[in-house]
């Protein structure tokens, strides 16, 4: 079962399925679900970043007009480690009433001393996030260096530079914030939630979980999902808390985040701050690449950065020190967002690339051309269709293309050079990404007499168009077209499937589903082939038609259906199990790096034009090459792959979660001061997107996104001719690199 | 105003809620207690032609695509609540709530309007538009049209606030110009970044070639 060699559907632009109804508001997210007898719910978060709960006093909150039920999750004595966390649920009858019944609650705290920026943090002794006497916020995550480093490491340096570079922490600000409406049956018993989620089945589970009740006994719906970013995947305490209050309440309850909870506890990428010094020889090769990072990743712990891919994409440079620490601070855990770690690592290795070729006088493109990493002769024997095989070519000819794209030859300067105020600059910048899917993900496909085609699993659509890509595989191996495919998605009663999380969900599915469409295939010719007196060799799929090769006879679609009688067509296909795979290579080359894969390679050049009187920046063209393997929907892939592109631009110039250091609150939980851009501040994005079916599947939601912002930096860097040492790169920190003494990067 | 016109259900009677305005003003500024006062002396009937809504809920009628539909909502209730959680129209979308985004655009009398800066009673007697008037049976509007077409839209939750003051810039100017309709759209952000794809729009429904 490889992919069909004749593509007649795959790797074409389909509209989405569902697209009429969402763009005439006509979809049904889980944040415009209304249930008979719905309530509303709202959460009590604590205001200080860090504090002791003395008291809390409800009784008059619980007499005020409209109250149905209030869960409490924090109780006195509690210590809260960050301005948001939760206390306590209300759910009463209308949205204004739970409003008025959480105003009417009083708590006195004890403020605890707090951090919520990085610098001093890490100056600290102690800890301000709990953990006891010996705790401290600063915790090592990562020490690590080639053998002999300091000996060895700028031997044969012909140009050595050395330079800070660094991210703020910014946030997924999903324009549906997280929620769900939960209601119980007449027995509370059965629990249904129609969640923002971009894990379906596991959301279920988790309640259930939470419960302890069986699993079958919740149901999760998510038909549309309004962003996510790697920000929902479960019900998270605002669905416990939701749930709990429909239990109390026996009445159905919706809680939604507003915007401020949503920016301030809905999800966050961690900062990423570091020294970085980079040493070439007078060929150009990078030599050596040390770095001392650190970020936060808020109150929660773990890396900022991918410790591993430091240096980033150029993974051969010979000599290698890196250290890393998490700055925990008084502030919500960082979550995954859309490939987590990687912009931080591109920022601090692609920047610090530029600057050295700055110093060695060479153009920014052979910089990286010298420097990419070779096709490993391993990998090019035993799996050559992954990116290890394949890294170098794929790097060559997206450089190759991405440069002719841009006009890069004849646009670029050496850096700072240009008249008058306004300066124009060019910067490249490359990323890699995994993007492997696997099982289960099951699907099951119905063809009814009538015709028609039903394709179901519990699998969730955040805007990727999922169901599209299902009905174009289906239809193409059927025969028809995508439009004829009605798909279900999101409903977790279909069983299990994975999250939607790291670009897996394209490479998870599609096998799954076209081993499905084969097996219903199948199963349809082994039903009707009796029936008109033929052997089920003797038919196949043509567009629209079942052929009879025997009497040569071709038969419209709906006509073959007919011959089922009463009786339709199921089947369902999914992947072998993972010890399936690891047992049998054969099958594992099949599916991991023939129908899917991972591993791919994307190069983005970015034009920007500086007002140095200013300090304004605007992005007025990216050019984005991406490999994804085997394209399924050309459409949707260049939609993600410019979606990827405006956030990064968000994330170079204008998005930071900005800190009060007295009080340690946020104080742009908004969309006005937290900015994000318009239409009419975006650049003019080029995709391009590379087809290489032979690699099969893989997902393209993060990669895109990555290498944006230092594409951006570097155009930067190219305009003024100094650098701007940490995003978002503002008019402020613009003028401040620019009044810098000049002599390049400090 | 008769006290049988308060909702029992408040359990603040508008009395209570004259008295507690009146302190809080005074202690605040006198100038707004006065403000208060000249409005509605506490015990006398306010002048006739000045209507008085709330604390309760009060009965509004909402002309929305072209339909009358009534509910009863506190006068604090925006626009955008009243359509979404007492009418279940669920095409505009709470985004910001404060006027940044445009997710909850609707126009009013043919003009673009966030629905949420603007309270439900207020909007009663206007002719209120959502995105799902852009679609009739199975026959789309341009605008949805050629979002569908050249997909301009991802999770799609911004999409029908593009889409309506997309709408309201060609009905108020057939012969908007691409940059007229991205004039138009600077009230609106989309986190999935669809605007490249949003630009391919614009430029078909202008009837502009883009690009070579
Ligand atoms: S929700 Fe009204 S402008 Fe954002
Ligand atoms: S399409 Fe998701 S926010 Fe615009």
């Amino acid at each position: 079962m490889p992919w069909p060699q004749q593509r007649r559907l795959l790797g074409t632009k389909v509209q989405r399925l569902d697209g009429a109804d969402k763009s005439t508001g006509r979809a049904k997210y889980s944040y415009d679900i209304n249930r008979p007898r719905q309530c509303h719910a709202r959460i009590l978060r604590c205001p200080h970043a860090h504090a002791r709960i003395k008291s809390i006093d409800t009784t008059v909150a619980e007499r005020t007009p409209g109250f149905k039920s209030i869960h409490m999750v924090a109780k006195p004595g509690d210590e809260l480690y960050f301005a948001g966390a939760e206390l306590l649920g209300i759910a009463a009858d209308t949205e204004e009433h739970a409003e008025d019944a959480l105003r009417a609650i009083r708590v006195e705290y004890e403020p605890l001393p707090h951090h919520v920026k990085e610098a001093e943090a890490l100056r600290s002794k102690g800890s301000t996030v709990g953990g006891g006497a010996e705790a401290a916020n600063v915790t090592p995550a990562g020490d690590y260096s080639t053998d002999n480093f300091e000996q060895n490491a700028y031997r044969d340096a012909a140009a050595v530079h050395e330079a800070e570079y660094g991210v703020a922490i910014i946030s997924h600000q999903c324009l549906e914030t997280h929620g769900l409406v939960a209601q119980w049956d007449e027995k509370q018993e059965n629990l249904t939630v129609w969640a923002s989620t971009q894990a379906v089945p596991n959301t279920a589970q988790q309640l259930a979980q939470y419960f302890k009740i069986p699993a079958t006994r919740v149901k999760c719906i998510t038909h549309y999902m309004g962003g996510g970013f790697g920000s929902k995947f479960g019900p998270d305490i605002q669905g416990q808390i939701a749930a709990e209050l429909a239990k109390k309440a026996a009445q159905p309850v919706k809680l939604m985040l507003d915007r401020a909870e949503e920016v301030t506890v809905g999800g966050m990428r961690p900062s990423a701050y570091g020294k970085v010094k980079i040493a070439a020889n007078k060929e150009g090769l990078i030599q050596a690449f040390e770095v001392d990072c650190y970020g936060s990743p808020g109150v929660g712990r773990g890396a900022t950065v991918n410790f591993n891919l430091l240096p980033y994409v150029y993974v051969n440079v010979p000599h290698i020190k890196r250290k890393h620490q998490a700055v925990r601070l008084n502030l919500q855990t960082a979550r995954a967002m859309r490939a987590p770690g990687h912009p931080q690592n591109c920022l601090l290795t692609e920047q610090a690339i530029d600057d050295l070729a700055a110093k060695l006088n060479v153009n920014p493109i052979q910089m990286r051309l010298r420097n990419l990493p070779p096709n490993d002769q391993d990998a090019i024997k035993n799996a050559p269709t992954t990116y290890l095989a394949l890294r170098h070519t794929i790097y060559t000819q997206q450089i190759d293309l991405v440069r002719k794209m841009s006009d890069w030859d004849r646009k670029w300067h050496p850096p700072g050079q240009g008249n008058g105020p306004i300066k124009t600059g060019l910067g490249i910048a490359l990323h890699t990404w995994g993007g492997s899917g696997r099982g289960p993900n099951p699907t099951k496909i119905t063809i009814g007499a009538d015709g028609s085609v039903l394709c179901q699993s519990s699998t969730q659509d955040l805007g990727t168009a999922q169901r599209t890509v299902a009905a174009i595989i289906v239809a193409e191996i059927l025969g028809l077209d995508p439009k004829d495919i009605m798909v279900e998605v999101g409903e977790s009663q279909h069983g299990p499937s994975t999250p939607s999380g790291g670009s897996t969900t394209c490479p998870g599915t599609s096998p799954a589903i076209l081993k499905a469409a084969e097996n219903a295939r199948d199963a349809f010719f082994a039903a009707i082939a009796p029936r008109m007196n033929v052997e089920v060799a003797d038919l196949e799929i043509a567009p629209g038609h079942v052929v009879n090769k025997k009497a040569n006879q071709r038969i419209p679609w709906r006509q073959a259906c007919a011959r089922l009688g009463m009786n339709p067509v199921q089947a369902t296909g999914d992947w072998p199990t993972n010890a399936q795979l690891q047992q049998n290579k054969e099958l594992r080359d099949l599916w991991t790096t023939r129908l899917s894969n991972q591993g791919v390679g994307g190069v983005q050049i970015a034009e920007v034009r500086v007002d140095t009187e200013t300090g304004v920046v605007r992005c007025t063209n990216v050019w984005a090459v991406q490999d994804v393997g085997l394209v399924v929907n050309k459409l949707g892939c260049e939609s993600q792959a410019a979606g990827g592109v405006v956030m990064g631009v968000n994330y170079a110039l204008y998005e930071e979660c900005i800190y009060d250091k007295n009080s340690g609150r946020l104080v742009n939980p908004d969309m006005e001061f937290y900015k994000l851009a318009g239409i009419r501040d975006m650049p003019q994005i080029h995709v391009h997107m590379m087809d290489m079916p032979e690699r099969g599947v893989i997902g393209i939601g993060e990669p895109p996104t990555i290498s944006t912002a230092a594409a951006v930096g570097n155009a930067i860097f190219n305009a003024i001719g100094v650098r701007v040492p940490f995003a978002p790169f503002t008019p402020e920190r613009v003028l401040a690199a620019l009044a810098r003494p000049q002599g390049g990067a400090r | 105003m008769s006290s049988s016109k308060d909702s029992p259900k408040s359990g603040l009677s508008r009395r209570d809620f004259l008295r507690a305005g009146g302190a809080a003003a005074t202690s605040v500024t006198g100038l707004a207690g006065a403000t208060l006062e000249t409005q509605a002396q506490p015990g006398q009937p306010p002048a006739s032609h000045i209507p008085v809504l709330g604390p309760g809920p009060a009965k509004i009628s909402l002309n929305v695509n072209g339909r009358e539909m009534s509910t009863a909502v506190e006068p604090r209730v925006t626009l955008l609540d009243a359509l979404r959680n007492y009418l279940d129209v669920t095409g505009c979308k709470r985004v910001c709530d404060r006027g940044t985004c445009g997710a909850c655009t609707v126009m009013l009398e043919g003009k673009p309007v966030y629905s949420c800066s603007m309270l439900a009673v207020e909007a009663q007697g206007k002719a209120i538009r959502t995105a799902e008037s852009l679609v009739d049976g199975g026959k789309l509007d341009p605008v949805p049209e050629k979002f569908v077409q050249f997909d301009a839209q991802q999770c799609g939750f911004c999409t029908p606030g593009f889409v309506v003051a997309m709408r309201a810039v060609l009905d108020r100017n057939p012969k908007a110009t691409p940059e007229d309709v991205e004039q138009g759209l600077q009230g609106n952000i989309c986190r999935c970044g669809t605007y490249e794809q949003m630009r391919d729009a614009i430029y078909s429904l202008c009837n502009r070639p883009r690009r070579s």
